[in-house]
């Protein structure tokens, strides 16, 4: 309290004026500072740890008594066909994921539209709830409710195919390569599909209702006024979500695969991050920061790509 | 005015963070001081037991509770050990052991993180003594045990019982003098096998299906699949009208370049891998085969594995299961071959099915030649370290040493891979000749160890959950006991041998012509002895681009195993057979399998140390 009563003084006094100037300059800073610090320890530091794909580093071992090996771990990324094309399987997965979820991301919409068209409300409410709740859960325990509802011995699911003869007595579901990349993307919707569609929801009711009832009055029926008024309301909302995932194009996680990897999927839904954690987890963090370094790069040039295409488009750009 | 008002706030933000990080403080110091308090009690209550069973130099103070986070690799078990090792070692030390177990928790995966965070615990378990453990010394996350005298004053036992694995430990990892870990399954005599009653592999077939379909003569591996279809049609289903198998595989104990399950048959043809290496070694011949090549065993169990499944032998979990559940499925009844003593019989031969004759038995083939490990004077590859972190290291010293002392290895000799004997008075004693006999509690322990429950004065719980979790075998079970002159292994005791054996057993024994197992292959000569020897040099060990190779090939392997043994069909078996190699040789194997040789040769140079 003696400070801040020390202040009321000096600040009466007229001398110190051009101090409060300063002041305010400074003050917009330290608003914006503990954002900046934030990004700094979340976006820049971690970058320091790229150092160790320079070394043959070993866990537990501190890095200054690690030998410098330069590029190696670059080097080997294209050092034999058979490793660039495990790269490249990788990078197709990753990609491949990624716009499966782009090209599904309609789902959201639909679902939206569809709820809001629901007139009982305690319907439209229990529907949403139950369709938000698995963004809830996690991956792991998605996997065991799978393991629970698909294993041969007590899979409810399973024996339910079985009974009606639609798949063989011995049949795998979970360690079944047909159709995964649909499977695992099913599964993805399964969990987000209430989450995915909160936005939108928002979006419907901020549409006038005048414009309904005009609708109404000029005999438009429920499916035109869907089309006409519903679909052009949300269409900027969907538009904004879908340029961000595509800068996320990368990043798909990787959760979701490992708890679902098996040796017979593993070849199709190995992504790259899951890639990059499989390999260094197996000891070899050098090599696996090199790769995912490669993450980095594909990332800033899908950023320019998206850059450039907004300019040509729209005339503007994001940076 | 703005300013200040702005100033005003953010100081009484900051006066509120202040406040509550300081509450936070007292909170904290608060909630320690209870745990002291909690602690207090226990201490005392354990105080009277403590004196009644002080070592003679006993200068440790073991008045206070002493917590132990044991890092383990080879644990199934995770949390805290319960039951009556945990009163043993409480009673005794003043001992709590919280269990942590990377065969749980993501294999390899959880061993690099707890690398890399610098702390491995106090007491660390490593399943064997390449890449991990020479990594963790050079990180300086083990403690020497030579220092401060430790090994001297608290490891006494150790140094006087087992030289020479204190040596091997000081010129192999500790640079000449220092010690940062013990070998497992350690002996005093030198030669013969050192497996108990049972070897480690059989296999082993459900004995009362065999005997119905006609026991008809096994001369090579391949012949089991239509004895076992015979078996399986005999008996489709189980008790509960669930489908029977004969063989359910597991994948979580999968690593080290292999695919677990197809490593076995090797081993009752006499080989063996050198772990992480793509060699399989021969176990008292300087013969070796690669792993990958046609007559490899490990290619043809692929081979058998996918020929099995076509026959609708092979469990269709098999890839999705994981190892408990495989233990459920022969305690259910419903697989029918064993590789092991330990899965099928341990799990199936309950008094009550022994008693009607039913129950797992080893049927061997024709030319069998079963791998056995010899007694290891220098300590196997399993290794127990303390961790660099460890609070009272000494207090971690005496324990240890305490399990490589007689009277510990009577208690729970062979954790891990032989039942142990568990506490004297309930489960064994000495008659009155001094010699150990096996309580009938013990028996109904030893045969149904998971149904059995422990008296509330021996710590409760079941007696198999009560056994000692850590999975490592500290001195070999088959080595005798100077204080008896039996072997710790019960099933080796005098007084077991003469016991009334069981209608399976006494069936066995009429048929095959022996008392045990081991006979059977020692009779007729039928044993393939590895001798445990030291180079008296440092391990070779891999350089990390030739690691990366390995590993990278070891993952493709495992990979396509599991897909070979359930590919549609056999065409589509050759392409990935095809596949493999070609993946393989694109990752560099040539030089793995350089680095393997030089392995073998360095394997061939220790054997000759104790020849």
């Amino acid at each position: 309290m003696g400070v801040t009563s020390g202040e009321l003084i000096r600040s009466v006094q007229p001398v110190k004026r051009p101090r409060r100037k300063m002041a305010n300059k400074f003050k917009l800073f330290f608003m914006a500072l503990p954002f900046l610090i934030v990004t700094f320890i979340f976006y820049y530091l971690p970058i320091s740890g790229w150092i160790y794909a320079f070394y043959d580093f070993i866990p537990g071992i501190p890095l200054s008594d690690t030998p410098y090996v330069g590029l190696k771990w670059f080097r080997t990324i294209v050092s034999n066909p058979t490793q660039t094309a495990e790269v490249m399987r990788v990078l197709k997965n990753t990609l491949a994921m990624s716009s499966l979820g782009l090209i599904t991301s309609v789902f959201p919409v639909i679902f939206a539209i569809l709820l809001s068209e629901v007139k009982a409300g305690w319907y439209r409410k229990l529907v949403q709830t139950l369709t938000t709740i698995p963004n809830f859960i996690s991956w792991i325990l998605v996997y065991a409710l799978a393991f629970s509802l698909f294993s041969v011995d007590n899979g409810v699911i399973s024996h339910i195919l079985v009974q009606f003869g639609l798949v063989g007595e011995d049949f795998n579901f979970l360690a079944s390569n047909s159709n995964i990349w649909v499977t695992m993307i099913a599964w993805y919707w399964w969990k987000s599909l209430g989450w995915g569609a909160i936005l939108y929801l928002a979006a419907i009711a901020g549409i006038d209702q005048e414009l309904y009832e005009a609708a109404e009055v000029d005999g438009a029926s429920r499916f035109r006024k869907i089309w006409h008024i519903t679909v052009p309301g949300i269409i900027p909302t969907f538009f904004v979500l879908l340029l961000l995932s595509i800068g996320n194009l990368v990043n798909n996680g990787m959760e979701q695969y490992f708890a679902f990897q098996n040796a017979m999927n593993k070849d199709s839904i190995e992504v790259l991050d899951l890639y990059v954690y499989n390999i260094a987890f197996a000891n070899n963090f050098p090599f696996a920061t090199a790769v995912s370094m490669l993450k980095s790069v594909v990332s800033v040039v899908l950023l320019f790509a998206a850059n450039t295409l907004s300019k040509v488009v729209r005339d503007e750009s994001i940076i | 005015m703005r300013v200040k008002k702005i100033s005003l706030l953010m100081l009484a933000a900051i006066l509120v963070f202040v406040l509550s990080s300081c509450s936070g403080g007292n909170g904290n110091s608060a909630n320690s001081n209870k745990e002291n308090n909690a602690g207090k009690p226990t201490a005392a209550a354990t105080d009277s037991a403590k004196e009644t069973t002080a070592p003679s130099d006993g200068s440790l103070d073991h008045s206070k509770p002493l917590k132990l986070t044991v890092f383990s690799t080879t644990a199934n078990y995770a949390g805290p050990q319960t039951g009556w090792f945990a009163k043993i070692i409480k009673d005794k030390f003043n001992i709590e052991m919280e269990i942590v177990a990377s065969n749980l928790t993501g294999g390899d995966t959880k061993i690099s993180a707890m690398m890399a965070s610098g702390d491995l615990g106090d007491i660390i378990i490593f399943g064997d003594d390449k890449n991990h453990y020479p990594n963790a010394i050079k990180g300086k996350l083990l403690l020497d045990w030579t220092q401060d005298g430790l090994l001297d004053t608290y490891g006494k036992d150790i140094s006087q019982a087992f030289p020479k694995a204190v040596e091997k430990a000081k010129v192999a990892f500790g640079g000449g003098s220092s010690v940062f870990g013990m070998g497992n399954s350690v002996a005093t005599n030198p030669t013969g096998p050192s497996e108990g009653k049972d070897m480690t592999w059989g296999p082993d077939l459900r004995w009362d299906l065999y005997q119905q379909i006609g026991a008809p003569e096994i001369t090579k591996i391949e012949d089991y699949l239509p004895v076992l279809k015979k078996m399986q049609e005999l008996e489709p289903k189980n008790e509960q009208g669930k489908k029977t198998y004969a063989f359910s595989l597991w994948s979580d104990w999968d690593g080290n370049y292999k695919m677990t399950l197809a490593k076995q048959f090797a081993n009752m043809l006499g080989y063996d891998e050198i772990p992480d290496t793509a060699l399989y070694v021969k176990a008292d011949e300087e013969k070796y085969y690669d792993f990958l090549s046609d007559d490899s065993w490990y290619m043809k169990s692929l081979k058998l594995y996918f020929d099995a499944n076509q026959m609708g032998l092979l469990d269709p979990d098999s890839l999705t299961q994981k190892f408990d559940d495989v233990v459920a499925k022969y305690k259910d009844g419903r697989l029918l071959f064993s590789w092991f003593p330990w899965l099928g019989a341990a799990n199936y031969n309950t008094p009550e099915r022994t008693a009607e004759g039913k129950g797992f038995a080893l049927v061997p083939f024709k030319d069998e030649l079963m791998y056995s490990t010899g007694f290891n004077v220098y300590g196997g590859n399993g290794i127990i370290s303390i961790g660099a972190k460890a609070k009272e290291p000494a207090r971690i010293m005496e324990f240890i040493d305490w399990m490589y002392t007689p009277e510990g290895a009577m208690i729970s000799a062979g954790s891990g891979t032989a039942v142990p004997n568990g506490p004297q008075g309930l489960t064994w004693d000495l008659d009155s000749s001094g010699k150990p006999i096996v309580t009938d509690f013990g028996w109904q322990a030893f045969t149904d160890q998971q149904n059995t429950q422990v008296p509330a004065e021996y710590g409760g719980g079941d007696y198999y959950y009560g056994s000692n979790q850590m999975n490592f075998s500290f001195v070999v079970p088959a080595m005798v006991n100077p204080d008896n002159n039996e072997p710790y292994d019960h099933n080796l005791w005098t007084t077991t041998l003469q016991r009334n054996p069981s209608k399976l057993d006494s069936d066995w024994r009429t048929k095959m012509g022996v008392l045990t197992p081991k006979e059977y292959f020692e009779k007729n000569n039928l044993l393939a002895v590895a001798p445990q020897g030291f180079t008296g040099k440092e391990p070779l060990m891999m350089d990390k681009t030739l690691e990366q190779k390995n590993k990278q090939i070891g993952t493709v392997i495992q990979q396509f195993s599991w897909k070979m043994v359930f590919a549609k069909d056999q065409a589509q078996y050759d392409k990935l057979n095809k596949q493999m190699h070609d993946k393989v040789n694109g990752l560099g194997y040539a030089d793995v399998i350089d680095f393997s040789v030089k392995k073998a040769e360095e394997l061939f140079e220790a054997r000759k140390s104790v020849q």
